[in-house]
């Protein structure tokens, strides 16, 4: 489901926002107490790594969560950021108003592109608490503290006790909500999860944690570089569908013709193509205003650009943005100080006939590699779009599923779930297929799906082949370990044997003879002769009773 | 290849520069930067050879290489020279053990930190002792290993027996009714001082040994009358050997089944768990008298004293059957064929049917008309 926001905002020309939230705010991930105050920090933590990528910034973001009220599950969430900050004219929009973010028709990779982010989290803790949040901006020598709620009814912002200081107070935000509702726990969706995940994918991110108990938990950044700002680009018809169409024709206010407006707007539409579009739906105006396009002529026309017969061009891939294997490989050696990292790079493929993306994989072991489980530790999969962690849905997703169809045992993984192992992945386009509103899962695209399997099995073989030679390792230490242990008595015995001879010296000389042979150098050769010891003069057959 | 053994005894000393000439090459192989290692005769199946030619089973040339610094061997190598050297201080304090004595004056722990023994179950040092047999080119009984008695003998055999520290002299006419038990080792410090006999009759039971021995049918027979107690150890093995290197005849008398025939053919060539002693036991000259399923035609009691061959000894005649070398031996073809038809079997206690003494005129029959299964 690709158009989740769209319905969103088709809706809510016929319900006011807030109402619309209330009623759905399973949908924006707000169910179940756990999940709904990693929500809640999802949302800002995002804002602020999109706002400091903007700015140009390296994001410091301290994330304080106090328990108020355990029967109520009362809790504040306090977020604080070295971003931008946001100016006062905008803190109303940005944090007051629903599906009023900067980034809502933007047509660029970014990490959530709903708009319903700071302001949903206003309007929980509005409605779980009745308390507005408080904010402290930063910027330009100035510094605006507020309280913050959400007028229900006409979804516009509210601001109350707004202070404006002037002064060199730096730059970022500060949000403090009071959420009630939810629940902070250490499991795989909660917020301490959340956090190590996020800050895995994004190594230029310097993130702080401060839990209820007064714990505090930091994952230093391990990547100086800020990631590219995420490129604009004009959508590839065949990413379209009629939802979007219809979105984005009725939104149109320069092209007069639907032909204009699909050369203008779309990629890798020309002339030519429009004319072989005509030809396709002849009982489609391509003159009309686009805001006059109708539902069903959309579907045509998105039929039409579907057509086997019309061949596009692919569009351009550089709008995918990947982390870049460096910076996971610093982060997951940063972060979980595996014994052994490995990251694919591969090149961005297409799905759906048109919609660019790229899968990186990492795979991470040993270590602090793998999920703590009692005093045995397993495996983990660790998925992200876009960078943001996907802690829900687990099962319904691609990247699940992708791991789930690796037969991990050709890659010297014997029981996949019981391995100290981390398989990271990050799935990159502008158009990220999630399978509902959510936001938690990727679906079960067949090209997405085998681009997933290829990158983990490319990260796998490395991975086995580091085992192996690990295996090996550990037999030579194993091996000289096994013949060291009896160097001693064999040095007592051979002087007696012999009638000559120090124990003492036989015992150096034998030492040094087993530490050269199992350093490591002697490999061949090793394997030959301990194959060759195999019977040892043992008569198999014919019972005898000799004594 | 293995050299050929000096028949008999090896005298201590030799046996002690033997095994210090051992841990010498050792020593010199550690020196020169190289694992120590001995060589001893490869003893599993493939190089288990029965030489027709010399009519025993003998080890064959494969020879095997033990090596210290080898993750499979060093145990088993440190285990060997353990034992060696223990060998030859029971040779320079001229004192005797069994190999379970052997097992106890080595199980003890390899360090404090090591959970470990040198040894853990006497299984482990039997095979070891016998690389160590085989490396040396000695017996057991010469590194002063012995082995528990089994067999008796009576009849006109006089031995001279120097050990703990005495000597003895065996006069096996004067064993009254228990006769004269053979030990392990019957070549150092044992000397044979007269063999004064036309014979030797090896007979499988106990129980025949003293019903002939009560009818002092060695006496009257001139011969030496040995029963192994089923099958024969190596140290009866070696005696029936030096008997028969003194030219004489040996007989033997078994029961017709499976057992029977294995215990004449183990003294006769020897058997594969004792391959590598093959020249010190087997004994070729030796003759089978009886009792056999063709001696109901001469004998027509033993027609009702058959009694049903057991699935072993069908199986058992089979599995002789396929052997090439006993087309060599047609009675012997005969014989198993005969068991396998009738699915009967005959034991040597039969003899005794007719009367009790019959026994002794049956073996004197045979022998005299030299009615052997060839």
């Amino acid at each position: 489901m690709v158009t989740s926001t769209e319905k969103i905002f088709t809706e809510f020309k016929e319900h006011s926002v807030a109402e619309f939230f209330k009623k759905n705010q399973q949908m924006l991930g707000f169910s179940g107490k756990t999940r709904s105050l990693t929500t809640i920090v999802h949302e800002y933590v995002t804002n602020s790594l999109d706002a400091c990528e903007e700015a140009s910034l390296l994001p410091e973001v301290t994330i304080a969560i106090t328990e108020l009220d355990k029967d109520t599950g009362k809790y504040r969430v306090v977020a604080e950021d070295n971003g931008p900050g946001i100016p006062e004219k905008h803190i109303g929009k940005a944090l007051g108003m629903m599906l009023a973010g900067t980034k809502f028709h933007r047509y660029a990779q970014q990490r959530g592109q709903q708009g319903i982010g700071a302001s949903g989290c206003t309007m929980y803790a509005q409605i779980t608490t009745g308390k507005p949040v408080k904010v402290v901006s930063r910027y330009d020598t100035k510094r605006i503290t507020c309280e913050l709620s959400i007028d229900l009814k006409s979804n516009s912002p509210k601001i109350m006790n707004a202070v404006k200081e002037d002064g060199n107070f730096g730059n970022g935000i500060r949000v403090e909500a009071e959420v009630g509702d939810v629940k902070f726990d250490k499991s795989s969706f909660g917020v301490y999860e959340y956090i190590r995940r996020t800050a895995l994918a994004n190594p230029h991110l310097s993130i702080t944690l401060i839990d209820p108990e007064g714990q505090k938990s930091s994952f230093p950044r391990s990547s100086d570089s800020v990631p590219e700002k995420p490129m604009m680009v004009q959508p590839h018809p065949m990413g379209l569908s009629t939802n979007d169409l219809i979105d984005f024709a009725h939104r149109e206010k320069e092209c007069r013709r639907v032909s204009s407006f699909l050369q203008e707007r779309f990629a890798r539409v020309s002339a030519a193509k429009v004319d072989e579009l005509r030809a396709l739906v002849p009982d489609l105006d391509f003159d009309k205003k686009p805001s006059d396009l109708q539902w069903h002529e959309a579907e045509k026309l998105v039929k039409a650009i579907q057509n086997p017969q019309v061949k596009w061009i692919a569009p351009t891939t550089d709008s995918v943005k990947p982390i870049g294997k460096e910076q996971i490989e610093k982060s997951l050696r940063n972060i979980l100080a595996p014994e052994f990292v490995v990251v694919t790079e591969r090149s961005p493929k297409i799905f759906k006939g048109g919609i660019p993306f790229m899968v990186e994989a990492a795979l991470a072991y040993g270590g602090g590699a793998g999920r703590a489980n009692g005093s045995m530790t397993g495996s983990e999969v660790i998925r992200y779009a876009n960078r943001a962690p996907l802690l829900f849905d687990n099962s319904g997703c691609a990247i699940t599923e992708a791991v789930k169809e690796i037969d991990w045992k050709r890659y010297k993984l014997k029981n996949f779930e019981e391995e100290p192992i981390s398989v990271f992945v990050n799935i990159s386009s502008v158009y990220v297929p999630y399978t509902s509103a959510g936001k938690q899962a990727i679906s079960n695209e067949d090209e997405i799906l085998q681009e997933i399997k290829n990158a983990i099995m490319e990260a796998a073989r490395d991975l086995q082949r580091y085992l192996s030679g690990v295996n090996r390792d550990h037999d030579r230490k194993e091996r000289k370990k096994a013949i060291l242990r009896y160097v001693q008595q064999l040095s007592k015995d051979l002087p007696e044997l012999a009638g000559k001879g120090k124990s003492a010296e036989i015992e150096k000389m034998l030492v040094h003879l087993i530490e050269t042979k199992y350093s490591g150098q002697i490999e061949n050769g090793e394997d030959e002769e301990e194959s060759t010891n195999g019977k040892n003069g043992k008569v198999e057959e014919e019972e005898d009773i000799d004594e | 290849m293995v050299p050929t053994k000096k028949e008999g005894r090896a005298k201590d000393e030799e046996v002690i520069k033997k095994l210090e000439g051992l841990g010498q090459d050792m020593l010199e192989q550690i020196k020169a930067k190289s694992t120590p290692t001995f060589t001893t005769a490869l003893r599993s199946k493939g190089n288990i050879i029965y030489d027709q030619g010399i009519g025993y089973i003998r080890l064959g040339d494969k020879t095997e290489e033990r090596r210290f610094v080898n993750v499979g061997q060093a145990r088993k190598f440190m285990q060997t020279v353990a034992i060696a050297s223990k060998c030859k201080k029971f040779l320079n304090e001229d004192a005797h053990t069994s190999i379970r004595g052997l097992f106890y004056q080595l199980k003890f722990s390899l360090g404090e930190n090591l959970d470990e023994e040198l040894f853990s179950e006497q299984s482990e040092s039997n095979p070891l002792v016998e690389d160590l047999e085989v490396a040396l080119n000695v017996k057991r009984e010469d590194l002063n290993l012995n082995t528990d008695r089994k067999g008796v003998v009576a009849g006109p055999l006089v031995l001279r027996d120097k050990f703990g520290g005495t000597e003895d002299e065996i006069d096996c006419t004067r064993q009254g009714r228990s006769g004269w038990m053979i030990p392990s080792d019957v070549d150092n410090g044992m000397e044979f001082k007269s063999v004064d006999a036309d014979y030797v009759l090896v007979v499988e039971k106990d129980a025949m040994w003293q019903r002939l021995n009560e009818d002092k049918y060695w006496k009257k027979e001139n011969c030496i009358l040995i029963t192994p107690k089923g099958q024969a150890s190596r140290g009866c093995r070696r005696l029936i050997r030096k008997l028969a290197s003194k030219k004489l005849p040996v007989y033997v008398f078994t029961d017709c089944d499976a057992w029977g025939w294995y215990i004449y053919w183990a003294i006769k060539t020897g058997s594969m768990n004792l391959a590598y002693l093959g020249q010190d036991i087997a004994t070729p000259e030796a003759r089978f008298v009886g009792v056999t399923m063709r001696d109901i035609k001469d004998y027509d009691f033993l027609a009702q004293l058959t009694i049903k061959a057991k699935e072993v000894d069908i199986k058992r005649a089979e599995e002789m059957l396929s052997y090439e070398w006993i087309l060599h031996h047609k009675d012997w073809v005969e014989e198993l064929k005969t068991v396998l038809k009738t699915k009967r079997k005959l034991e040597q206690d039969a003899l005794q049917g007719p009367r009790l003494s019959f026994v002794g005129d049956y073996l004197k029959e045979k022998i005299a008309k030299k009615k052997f299964l060839a």
